[in-house]
């Protein structure tokens, strides 16, 4: 009951929360550190260089990533974003999977807690 | 990075993880595997075969003058390299590749994986056929569960090599 109220707020609502998972966004985000993400910005504005960004993964549709905005890719299709993980050493990003798509985009990441 | 705000007030952040508990975050994956997909078990076959060929090759020395001391110790050196090499792609196939469903399926795969990981140290520090071909019957059999796990019907072909043996192979 409880779960099923909260579930339908969470659909509503303008931000969602994430558990990191990983070393790639080292230093800014740890694995276990959680992240309020805010889906409203990016319907006012494009997301830019230095975002943080949740996105879903287009190799692994159920999968979300935690990625930073690298800027928009010389020569791909408009709307595409080139983004990268902070620890480029120990990081699976758009060097490997190519631009990703506006619409994959979930939000930016807003608050850590 | 600077313009992330990165603490927020201690009693939202206490709030926001009372309300994790309650429901849990999804998962932001931050990981630097890259899955390329591309796992197969010929290699760990090929050096366990090479384990074998060095054994023959060590058998077969029979002076002892600086060229057989010579041949001798690049024998042992391949034949430690290639033990290590099985190890290497057996537990990267098993450890990567494989999953609980797999395990599941073939109950004797963590078995198989661990036989392999001290058959190889054996291989190197013995010069011992039996342990050499048991090393390959066991990568032979890790090999055959690999395919099967992909749904690919296999083979045991002869490796057409001096070493003669058996590779397992999709038929």
């Amino acid at each position: 009951m409880v779960r099923g109220v909260l579930r339908a707020a969470a659909a509503l609502s303008p931000v969602s929360r994430y558990a990191v998972e990983g070393p790639s966004m080292e230093p800014a985000y740890h694995s276990g550190d959680r992240v309020l993400v805010d889906r409203v910005t990016f319907r006012l504005r494009p997301p830019r260089p230095g975002d943080v960004v949740v996105l879903r993964d287009r190799e692994q549709r159920d999968r979300f990533l935690l990625k930073r905005v690298a800027g928009p890719p010389e020569g791909t299709p408009p709307g595409g974003l080139w983004v990268l993980g902070d620890n480029a050493a120990e990081s699976r990003d758009s060097r490997a999977f190519g631009p990703v798509r506006r619409r994959d985009i979930v939000g930016r990441a807003w608050l850590k807690y | 990075m600077s313009r992330q705000r990165s603490i927020v007030p201690s009693t939202v952040a206490r709030a926001l993880r009372a309300l994790d508990r309650i429901a849990r975050p999804a998962t932001a994956h931050a990981h630097c595997d890259i899955p390329c997909g591309i796992y197969d078990p010929h290699l760990a076959q090929i050096g366990a075969l090479t384990v074998i060929r060095m054994n023959q090759l060590i058998d077969g020395l029979q002076a002892d003058d600086a060229a057989a001391r010579n041949s001798f110790s690049r024998y042992v050196t391949v034949k430690e390299e290639h033990a290590e090499l099985v190890k290497r792609e057996v537990r990267i196939i098993w450890g990567d590749y494989f999953k609980p469903e797999h395990a599941e399926k073939h109950k004797d795969l963590h078995a198989t994986t661990w036989n392999i990981m001290k058959l190889a140290s054996q291989a190197r520090q013995q010069v011992n056929m039996d342990v050499a071909q048991n090393l390959l019957a066991e990568v032979q059999k890790f090999a055959e569960a690999f395919w099967d796990t992909k749904g690919v019907a296999t083979k045991r072909q002869p490796s057409n090599q001096a070493v003669g043996g058996e590779l397992v192979v999709p038929a």
